[in-house]
């Protein structure tokens, strides 16, 4: 962007009045928050191949990663323990960084057709305890790392963003079509002299490897 | 695949159901004692397990799960999550371990090893067969069909409950051994390894769902052309050859990844195996979950 079309610095509303605007949440929704992973909370974990994954710094800032595999792939070691595995990635560790300096985090999973979220919050080491990676073995693959997350509190989420998103009608795919491809972004994000295609299929041949 | 439905669950030892799976449209493929199955669960996983009912029942299949503690989903799922009258997809049964004719049998079970063991029984006993069952597991409890089957089978079941009563001497059971007998054995490694140590390898036959401790040197990059489809699919050290293949979209099926339940079996027509399987491949064929070449280039009927 030019520095001839910056928008307008919106103005803060202050903690106090945005709770004015808002009002007060039901009486029912504070008590739907459990300390612990009841049954159904432990039966929408096992078929959620996929979570968004918060820690933050020392200092409170933030990050958000995306974790996915089979249906379960996050296994309940008890009713208030749950273990993440880590699958390679990018390999910066942002995470790990983040939770070796502060251990708070905010877990969000999510089941394809489901419009409910499960939201977990808590507290989280890594770990290479054998008995809990043979439990996440996959093509023939252990993992190398996992996460414990010590639960302070599990809440279903209303689906009312899923529903606004339409974030599981197939017609909402007709989007993906409307970005520029991976290799495309890379290509001029990274300022290389690459032809995309190239970068495209580089990309791809990762993905081959998912384990 | 056939389609079923989850009729009944039951539990019939500790940490064990049985699960009791009727065809949706009919009639199930045919099966012989010793067969087993890969039953798709709804997490995506794929796992096989024995057919421990009667063969004779067209309309159901049975098995046995044990809940194991290390479960990686599969057991896990099926103890606590599934649902009867939900459909799951079954795979036509396979039959690695063939009950073959003999005047006499000895049949060495270990705890949930006694699956495939219950209809070999009952069909060795309608032959006319000697029947001798030894079932040894950590306390009666623990044991499905303990009960069922000493009081169908009387004295022909010996039961040892090895908290109490330690293992039985596979020993003595191979001295006294008649010659014409063949011995089947489901169980646990160690079992197996015990059994394999003391009896006769041409009278012995396992089933194993844990493939042995084997060594190979390390993996080479290798080819492999697919006939049907005209496709070469290159094959890296770090990979295996099924996920090479499926990869490439030639949608091989697989069940344990192990080399031990048979699933991705493949036709070779030309090149060298390794074959790193434990089902131990017939001329031409291959297990390519574990399977890799040994000549730079093999040539599949894919």
């Amino acid at each position: 962007m030019t520095s001839s079309n910056v928008a307008i610095r919106p103005r803060r509303v202050a903690p106090g009045e945005v709770r004015a605007r808002l009002g007060e949440p039901d009486a029912m929704i504070k008590k739907k928050k459990l300390g612990h992973i009841d049954r159904h909370s432990r039966r929408f974990i096992a078929h959620a191949p996929f979570l968004a994954m918060a820690t933050c710094d020392a200092t409170g800032f933030p990050d958000c990663t995306p974790r996915g595999d089979y249906p379960g792939f996050v296994k309940v070691l008890d009713e208030r323990t749950l273990a993440i595995p880590d699958r390679p990635g990018n390999k910066l560790a942002d995470s790990f960084r983040n939770l070796a300096e502060n251990d708070g985090i905010g877990l969000m999973f999510m089941i394809p057709g489901v419009r409910e979220v499960l939201r977990v919050n808590g507290h989280a080491y890594p770990t290479d305890e054998p008995e809990v990676l043979a439990r996440m073995r996959t093509e023939a693959k252990e993992a190398e790392l996992a996460i414990v997350v010590d639960v302070v509190e599990a809440f279903f989420h209303c689906g009312r963003a899923l529903i606004r998103s339409r974030l599981w009608d197939p017609a909402s795919q007709a989007l993906a079509e409307e970005i520029p491809s991976a290799g495309e972004v890379a290509a001029e994000q990274m300022g290389v002299d690459v032809d995309p295609k190239v970068l495209e299929n580089m990309l791809e041949a990762g993905y081959r490897q998912l384990y | 695949m056939q389609q079923t439905v989850l009729d009944r669950v039951d539990q019939v030892a500790e940490d064990v159901v049985s699960l009791v799976l009727r065809g949706a449209d009919g009639p199930l493929a045919p099966w012989a004692p010793g067969a087993h199955v890969d039953l798709a669960l709804p997490n995506w996983l794929t796992r096989q397990y024995s057919l421990c009912g009667n063969p004779a029942d067209h309309d159901s299949y049975r098995v046995a799960v044990r809940h194991d503690r290390l479960s990686r989903g599969g057991s896990e799922y099926i103890h606590l999550f599934l649902r009867t009258g939900h459909t799951l997809d079954v795979s036509v049964p396979r039959n690695n371990f063939p009950l073959l004719p003999a005047p006499e049998y000895l049949f060495l079970a270990g705890g949930i090893g006694i699956t495939p063991i219950v209809p070999m029984l009952a069909a060795a006993v309608e032959a006319g067969a000697v029947v001798t069952l030894v079932y040894t597991g950590k306390s009666v409890a623990t044991m499905p069909f303990a009960d069922e089957l000493r009081s169908r089978y009387g004295d022909r079941v010996r039961i040892f409950a090895t908290g109490k009563q330690g293992r039985p001497d596979f020993s003595v059971l191979a001295a006294a051994l008649n010659p014409h007998a063949l011995v089947y054995c489901c169980g646990p490694a160690s079992m197996l390894d015990a059994a394999e140590a003391v009896f006769p390898a041409g009278r012995l036959h396992v089933e194993r769902f844990r493939p042995t401790v084997k060594e190979f040197a390390p993996a080479k990059p290798f080819e492999v052309d697919c006939v049907r489809s005209g496709q070469t699919v290159h094959v890296g050290p770090e990979e295996s050859m099924l996920d090479a293949l499926n990869h490439a979209g030639l949608r091989v099926p697989f069940g344990c990844r192990e080399g031990v339940c048979g699933s991705c079996e493949l036709l070779v027509t030309d090149g060298e195996v390794e074959h790193r399987d434990d089902l131990g491949a017939a001329p031409g064929r291959m297990y390519c979950c574990v399977s890799r070449a040994l000549s730079s280039r093999l040539v599949v009927d894919l």
